[in-house]
């Protein structure tokens, strides 16, 4: 056999090898390194009265760095334009009866819950779900396909288009904080209860933000707060609680502003 | 060049057998010919979808020109052609039965996209309102979207295993969650304008790089946790994300895992004047090094040392079971 056959065979044999190799380097385990778990609660009063209470539903951010070093990102979100729920569905043209129903169980769009046959035809009826199912009976030939499917019937902006706004405005000021940070930013959403868990933290300062505002009764509370995770706090869940006003355990307080009017 | 030639036909020989021999009895969406828009062959919704299915869906295989385009003389080689196989029950001009769409005897060629921290955002309420019971203690109660919309409760008991239970430990039905079987849960908003929508299968479906099937038990490290248990008072019904608490943060289904941290359990089970399972069964541990834990385990798992986190909620330093004497 000469070289140049010899080399053809080498050749076979690593193309048909390579596959296999890399499937192995893929199957190896990194070795385990130890991180620590950040506990959120996050809890809020309407008033200041009233007793402090889970934030449900919410989601918060965790963005590596210090306050100092994520400044411009910080003066950002505190710079960004706010729009209420209920200004967000009056500008796009939802019927009162739309946003009533949104309001009834305090829900951001038309997913959150089901809706009721009551809601759909007689008195009781919001008459964008009522002209959405009758186009929906026409296309499923099924009334109760219609009603379970009847959002596919929705004009976008009513539809999602609060949620696609406010991600929008999210992505935004997720890319800003990546670029500052050089990091992967993580992010949770808050239990009934209003606690979630941050996992897999190495060491080092954190942002604790929900990078857009929060609406609370009247008003609209952001919170930018650091957070350190030291050696010492790898071993257990460190707890970290946060509200909209001061309290014994309260690590970060919210900034206030009253909701504004709408335009 | 001599030898090459012949090493390159003793190659080609070789792998003749792999490239020449088509089984036509499988079909495979690898197949580059195959890899055309999904529309091409999959009409959605299938032509008769009412026959077989309460809402708008892909019930059936695509008709016969899908294939006879480039099959025609598969489609009549012989008496009884392999390739009506695929979707046929029995290969005769006079049966049309075919098999259940799609036929759960092949395994699945195709992976699903599901981004839990999206849905869990969009159907995130402005607040599950504290307030509002207080103040409308009169409203009804409302059914707010959530993880039940695709998990529900499941009704019948998995099917055992090949060789059976562990430890001859049937999990009961309220063992585990249900998972969507169907598009029912995904057309109902993704049908037509929210994408991906119902036409646009890959936005949901990616080609997976061998075909597979899944796992008939769901994995789990403690296989008597019942989701719908917790006792009379059915206790552990709670939000999924009180104890998932890594599946708001979960953009893909790749590496997904179910992280249920110890101290979601030891809330109530290792709580004074509550329940004292977990120290009960590492104080057997102490006493016996062999002692398999087995209040929340089978003994694949406890025969295991116990994590450092449970000796650490227990307020004790982690120990192996090597070091017990």
């Amino acid at each position: 056999m000469n070289r140049r056959a010899r080399l053809l065979l080498v050749l076979i044999a690593l193309l048909l090898g390579l596959p296999l190799a890399i499937g192995h380097s893929q199957s190896q385990d990194a070795p385990a390194q130890q991180s620590g778990v950040v506990r959120l609660r996050a809890r809020v009063k309407l008033n200041d009265s009233a007793p402090l209470r889970g934030l449900a539903r919410k989601r918060f951010f965790l963005i590596p760095g210090s306050l100092e070093q994520n400044r411009a990102l910080v003066e950002a979100i505190e710079r960004q334009p706010l729009v209420t729920r209920d200004c967000y569905y009056t500008k796009n043209g939802a019927s009162p009866a739309l946003i009533a129903w949104l309001k009834e169980a305090d829900c951001e769009s038309v997913y959150c819950r089901d809706v009721e046959q009551d809601f759909v035809t007689g008195p009781k009826a919001v008459p964008e779900f009522a002209t959405a199912f009758a186009t929906s009976e026409k296309e499923f030939a099924n009334a109760a396909t219609a009603r379970k499917w009847l959002t596919t019937n929705l004009s976008p902006n009513l539809r999602d288009g609060f949620y696609r706004d406010r991600k929008a405005a999210i992505d935004a000021l997720l890319k800003q904080a990546q670029a500052t940070s050089g990091a992967a930013v993580q992010s949770v959403m808050t239990d009934r209860n209003g606690t979630a868990f941050f996992t897999d933290l190495i060491p080092g300062t954190y942002v604790v933000t929900n990078l857009i505002p929060t609406e609370i009764g009247q008003a609209l509370a952001t919170w930018n707060c650091e957070l350190q995770i030291k050696p010492d706090d790898l071993a257990s869940e460190k707890p970290y609680l946060i509200a909209n006003r001061k309290d014994r355990l309260v690590k970060c307080i919210a900034i206030e502003k009253p909701a504004p009017a709408c335009q | 060049m001599n030898t090459i030639l012949k090493a390159s036909v003793f190659i080609c020989v070789c792998l003749w057998p792999t490239y020449a021999a088509v089984d036509y009895t499988k079909f495979s969406h690898s197949t580059p010919k195959h890899k055309a828009a999904c529309n091409t062959c999959h009409k959605i919704p299938t032509k008769d979808w009412t026959k077989g299915s309460a809402f708008p869906d892909i019930t059936d295989y695509p008709d016969h020109d899908a294939c006879v385009s480039c099959h025609r003389a598969q489609f009549f080689r012989g008496a009884r052609p392999p390739i009506c196989t695929v979707c046929h029950v029995k290969t005769s001009p006079r049966d049309e039965a075919r098999y259940a769409f799609r036929n759960p005897a092949t395994k699945l060629q195709f992976t699903i996209e599901f981004p839990h921290d999206r849905h869990q955002d969009v159907i995130a309420l402005r607040q599950t309102n504290p307030w509002r019971s207080k103040l409308l203690a009169h409203a009804p109660q409302q059914n707010f979207n959530n993880c039940t919309i695709c998990h529900a409760q499941a009704t019948t008991a998995t099917t055992p295993p090949t060789g059976g239970w562990l430890d001859a430990y049937a999990p009961p039905a309220a063992t585990f969650k249900a998972v969507p079987l169907d598009h029912s849960s995904c057309f109902n908003c993704h049908w037509k304008s929210q994408e991906p929508v119902a036409i646009n299968c890959n936005g949901c479906h990616k080609l997976a790089t061998t075909p597979y099937t899944t796992a008939t038990v769901p994995v789990r490290i403690s296989l008597k946790f019942m989701h719908d248990g917790g006792g009379e008072k059915k206790q552990h019904v709670a939000e999924c994300t009180t104890c998932h608490i890594n599946i708001t943060k979960s953009a893909t289904l790749r590496t997904l895992k179910p992280d249920v941290p110890i101290t979601s359990c030891t809330e109530c089970h290792n709580k004074d004047g509550l329940r004292q399972d977990l120290n009960t069964e590492l104080a057997a541990l102490d006493k016996n090094r062999a002692f398999t834990c087995v209040y929340c385990h089978t003994s694949n798992v406890g025969k295991l040392d116990a994590p450092a986190s449970h000796y650490l909620i227990a307020q004790r330093p982690p120990l192996k079971r090597s070091a017990i004497k």
